[in-house]
């Protein structure tokens, strides 16, 4: 291999280049998809009611358009909202419109109905502004619909039929208000506006956080590996595998989601593991065998590291792939992208990077690569060997008390799903949302759709009953269904006290002649969202004014109850319903990637150390992260939700890496014949502070994710950096005391093959004065320098 | 127009994706003195709104008056409405093109090629924002045939000055005095695809109507 290596470095090197440009060249053909319901499989039954439902009644992602003010019920303010209703009622794009203005007074009086729009002329005294407040309190299609019961907040509400472009619509909608300004604050809100700034902030997030995710890197690899040209090595790695990664996104026809934000992140934190060995040790072996040829220093090199840097990147690799059982189609795009990345990382590791150090004619020279910290880490190692050592039985009991209490949040823990958690309290979408939602009956939507004979008394009695009991449950903000039409028409129609006021007719025909009724004095339009031309579908649209999960399941669930007893067929979907079904994938989604990468990652590790349990006392850390994660983030009140859903699976990735280090590194110094407590000490000492320098520049890496524009980002970001943590004593502090408490056998089994065997033999000549690499960055592995 | 007429309709409504629904009713209408012009509706089908009648006053001064009788609720209510623009019986029809225009209410000129290839093209516009907000368009374009005196095609732009109906008339009825009854005509929404045919048969052209047919006790009989 290593002759491969120096016979075609050249071909080596610029195939690399050229494999990591060309799919950098494709990266500018992504697009993004703001679309959270396309995180489902299209062949998810939520999905596919709510196509139906869409296919009849259109898209229900409405735009509200919210005018803010003390008292919005002035003649300034009503004149304003005219004017921009009327822009906006001439958009072509716009498939429907609710406002103050369409809404449409009925009235009944002496032998007249009368159905007139509810506001007919701005009032402009005080009698008329009261007269007109009196009729919004006392219709109930404008009452918390388009202006709210405080009287400080109107609203327009639309839907946009322009799939293609939507931008363009809500452009339109924006020069619109921007012409009209006046005292009242707009604010917008909806999902269209949502997905609007989920792309902006995407964009915004790639653009910031990669080159910041980048910078942090560069800096934490001067820091640690002093000279240009060595720092240059891993991170041109880090470069490639992520142009490889992101360029895969639009070569197999993907968007960039929130969530695959993460993957250039992820690579940037990871991908630089492998190199960093590399490179440190080919520091040290510079430095300690100043005589060695560049083909003695490499083979040196190639023959100590490939091993366990082939198994880090393996178990890394399996960890990672265990999103691919995610059921979020985003989470297995990462699954496949970050896995892919690191595969290309780890093969460039392994050939690209010795190519670049064998062409380099002068060897390294040492520079200053911050003592400071180097002592540090070594007093802290040293701490920790002290501990383990005098009280290992007391190590493994605290840390399982600590890891059981933090683990016992585990039950407070919730999936978020709502898009509008994506964004922090100040962002004007989220304003707008939560004014949606405690005056305007909330934005989020569940659909019922009736097919049948709907003038059929039978069904509109049913769509009734729907109707009017959903209206009463928690979460509910409106209802709106043809029989509240058919309720109003026989207000009209009939005096209190009479038979049929406010009752669904009793006949088929008498039903039919109120919508004849209807046609004739109202707008046949006002019904189109409620019902279809035919009158043989009809839609119950239902707003949330709190849509979380188990609010949205317990509506679901009576949904179904009621509609059982309907004569017609029914379809139940919608916004919401899908979000409900999502939140059920992510945690499917995180039960199956835990249990497909936990178990291989324990296989993995039952092979590498030879020994089941083996594979079993190493997989505990992992473990035990994974609880304490979960459980602070119950604690924490973080959800679990698209992008936090990730973090067991790239957690098992990476921090299983530092459990076979130690382990690794333990078995060469048991081995050596030294006593548990010695190895303990020396495998701390060497391997522990490698182990620390990988793990803090794993975290700073990762920190770059607080500055995104996503709330649930920003605590993947915090996060990560506990999940690692956590990680990092499981496999300093937890597996030593382990080992030195139970002794378990497998660690004193020779775990290196012969191949293996050779290169530590020529590792134990070459006599580096250090066990770790001088300063901050030692190799991967252990080596026998420590005796 | 004249002074009486009797007719049955059938009203034909497209959607976009191809479905149909028929209206039949009958209709009777009559000139009375000071502009006002009466009609009685009643519907043949489809049999759940079968008898289902309606009567209606064309005032030229104030708000048109409409009265309807529905038999399965055994109600009589009288409708307001100022709103010419609404739709006639859900079609693409409004209200508005269901009557004579008032030529008031909009500025007309020639325009374009109007004079050549036989035919006058004028251009309608509403003289107000009130009154274009009542018709539900903001100019129209009617192109008529120079020789027959008689309409072609109409063409109206909604708001964003984009042409968003299209009427034509396919057949006429020649009247006494060079006057016409519109026997079939079509109008296409191009906005929403939908498309509504009004066909005119029976048509009995000044037949003798008594009075008493337009009141609300002939509408409950």
């Amino acid at each position: 291999m290593t002759q491969l290596i120096i016979k075609y470095r050249w071909y080596i090197i610029i195939s690399c280049l050229l494999f990591g440009i060309s799919f950098a060249c494709l990266i500018p053909l992504s697009k993004t998809d703001p679309e959270i319901r396309n995180y489902i499989p299209a062949g998810m039954k939520s999905r596919i009611e709510t196509d139906k439902i869409e296919k009849e009644f259109g898209v229900q992602d409405m735009v509200m358009l919210l005018f803010q003010d003390s008292s919005i019920i002035t003649h300034d303010n009503l004149e304003k909202i005219k004017e921009i209703d009327r822009d906006i009622s001439t958009m072509s794009d716009i498939a429907s419109r609710i406002s103050p203005y369409t809404v449409k007074n009925i009235i009944s009086s002496e032998g007249m109905m009368k159905v007139d729009p509810m506001i007919r002329s701005i009032p402009t005294d005080a009698e008329e502004i009261s007269a007109l407040k009196k009729d919004i309190l006392e219709n109930r299609f404008a009452r918390g619909i388009v202006v709210s019961s405080d009287m400080t907040a109107a609203a327009i509400t639309a839907t946009i039929d322009n799939p293609g472009n939507e931008r363009a619509t809500l452009n339109k909608i924006d020069s619109v208000i921007a012409a009209h300004p006046g005292d009242a604050r707009v604010l917008k809100g909806g999902l269209p506006y949502i997905r609007q700034h989920i792309m902006k902030d995407v964009r915004r997030d790639a653009v910031i956080l990669v080159p910041l995710a980048l910078l942090i890197m560069l800096l934490v690899l001067k820091l640690t590996l002093g000279e240009w040209k060595s720092v240059m090595m891993p991170f041109t790695v880090v470069l490639l595998s992520t142009c490889v990664s992101m360029g895969l996104i639009p070569l197999l026809g993907w968007k960039m989601s929130i969530i695959t934000l993460l993957v250039p992140v992820i690579l940037i934190g990871v991908a630089n593991n492998y190199g960093i060995y590399l490179v440190a040790r080919f520091q040290e072996i510079s430095l300690s065998h100043a005589g060695y040829s560049r083909d003695q220093i490499l083979k040196e090199l190639t023959g100590s590291l490939n091993m366990p840097i082939l198994f880090s990147g393996l178990t890394t690799i399996a960890g990672i792939l265990g999103l691919l059982t995610h059921s979020i189609i985003p989470a297995r795009q990462v699954g496949v992208l970050a896995a892919t990345g690191v595969t290309i990382a780890l093969l460039m590791s392994l050939s690209f990077i010795p190519a670049l150090i064998f062409t380099r004619k002068k060897g390294y020279t040492a520079v200053n690569k911050g003592k400071t910290a180097s002592k540090t880490i070594s007093r802290l190692t040293d701490f920790l060997s002290d501990i383990i050592i005098k009280h290992p039985g007391r190590v493994i009991i605290i840390s399982c008390l600590l890891t059981l209490m933090i683990s016992s949040g585990i039950f407070l823990l919730k999936t978020e799903t709502n898009q509008e958690n994506y964004f922090p309290k100040n962002n004007p979408v989220k304003q707008a949302s939560e004014l949606i939602n405690t005056k305007f009956g909330g934005s989020q939507t569940i659909s019922v759709m009736v097919a049948g004979d709907i003038k059929d008394p039978a069904i509109m009695n049913g769509i009734d009953n729907v109707t009017r009991q959903v209206e009463k449950m928690k979460g509910v903000g409106q209802v709106f269904s043809i029989s509240q039409a058919v309720r109003e028409m026989s207000k009209a129609l009939y005096t209190p006290g009479e038979d049929g006021y406010d009752r669904i007719p009793a006949t088929a025909e008498g039903i039919a002649q109120m919508f004849e009724l209807y046609n004739m004095s109202g707008d046949p339009a006002d019904f189109k969202q409620l019902m279809n031309p035919e009158n043989n579908k009809a839609h119950i649209l239902i707003r949330l004014s709190d849509p979380r999960k188990g609010i949205i399941s317990n509506i679901r669930n009576r949904i179904s109850e009621l509609v059982a007893k309907i004569p017609a067929e029914v379809t139940v979907g919608g916004y919401a319903i899908i979000m409900a079904d999502f939140a059920r994938s992510i945690i499917r989604g995180q039960i199956s990637s835990l249990l497909f990468a936990l178990i291989t990652v324990a296989l993995l590790l039952t092979i590498i150390f030879r020994s089941f349990k083996g594979g079993l006392i190493g997989s505990i850390p992992l473990a035990a992260s994974i609880l304490i994660l979960f459980g602070f983030m119950g604690y924490a009140g973080i959800a679990l939700d698209s992008a936090t859903a990730l973090l067991s699976s790239i957690m098992i990735g990476v921090g299983v890496d530092f459990t076979i280090q130690y382990i690794w590194c333990f078995n060469i110094n048991i081995r050596k014949g030294l006593s548990y407590e010695e190895s303990t000490r020396v495998s701390l000492s060497t391997i522990g502070r490698s182990i620390l320098i990988n793990a803090f520049s794993v975290m700073a890496g990762f920190s770059a994710l607080i500055f995104s524009g996503f709330t649930s980002i920003r605590f993947f970001g915090y996060l990560v950096i506990i999940s690692i943590g956590s990680c990092l004593i499981g496999a300093i502090v937890l597996i030593p005391a382990i080992i030195v408490w139970f002794r378990p056998r497998f660690v004193e089994n020779d775990m290196s093959n012969s191949k293996k065997k050779k290169y530590e033999k020529r590792d134990s000549d070459i006599n580096a004065p250090s066990a770790a690499f001088n300063g901050l960055r030692p190799a991967a592995g252990c080596r026998k320098d420590n005796e | 127009m004249t002074n009486s007429m009797s007719a049955t309709l059938s009203l034909s409504i497209m959607e976009k994706n191809g479905s149909v629904r028929n209206r039949t009713i009958s209709m009777v209408s009559k000139s009375f003195p000071e502009g006002v012009e009466k009609r009685f509706i009643r519907f043949i089908d489809p049999v759940d709104v079968r008898g289902t009648a309606m009567l209606i006053f064309d005032n030229t001064s104030s708000a048109d008056e409409m009265w309807i009788f529905l038999p399965a609720l055994k109600k009589t209510r009288r409708i307001v409405s100022s709103e010419k623009g609404k739709s006639f019986m859900s079609s693409e029809f409004s209200n508005a093109d269901m009557s004579s225009p008032s030529l008031s209410d909009f500025t007309n000129k020639h325009i374009g090629s109007s004079g050549n290839d036989n035919q006058w093209v004028i251009e309608s516009i509403p003289v107000s924002q009130d009154k274009a907000d009542e018709y539900g368009y903001s100019r129209k374009i009617t192109y008529f045939s120079m020789d027959k005196c008689q309409v072609n095609k109409m063409e109206f732009y909604n708001f964003d000055n984009e042409l968003f109906k299209v009427i034509e008339i396919k057949s006429v009825h020649p009247l006494p005095e060079g006057k016409y009854m519109i026997l079939e005509m079509t109008a296409i929404n191009l906005l929403t695809g939908r498309k509504s045919t009004i066909t005119f048969t029976r048509i009995a052209d000044n037949p003798k109507i008594d009075d008493s047919v337009f009141t609300i006790q002939n509408l409950e009989r």
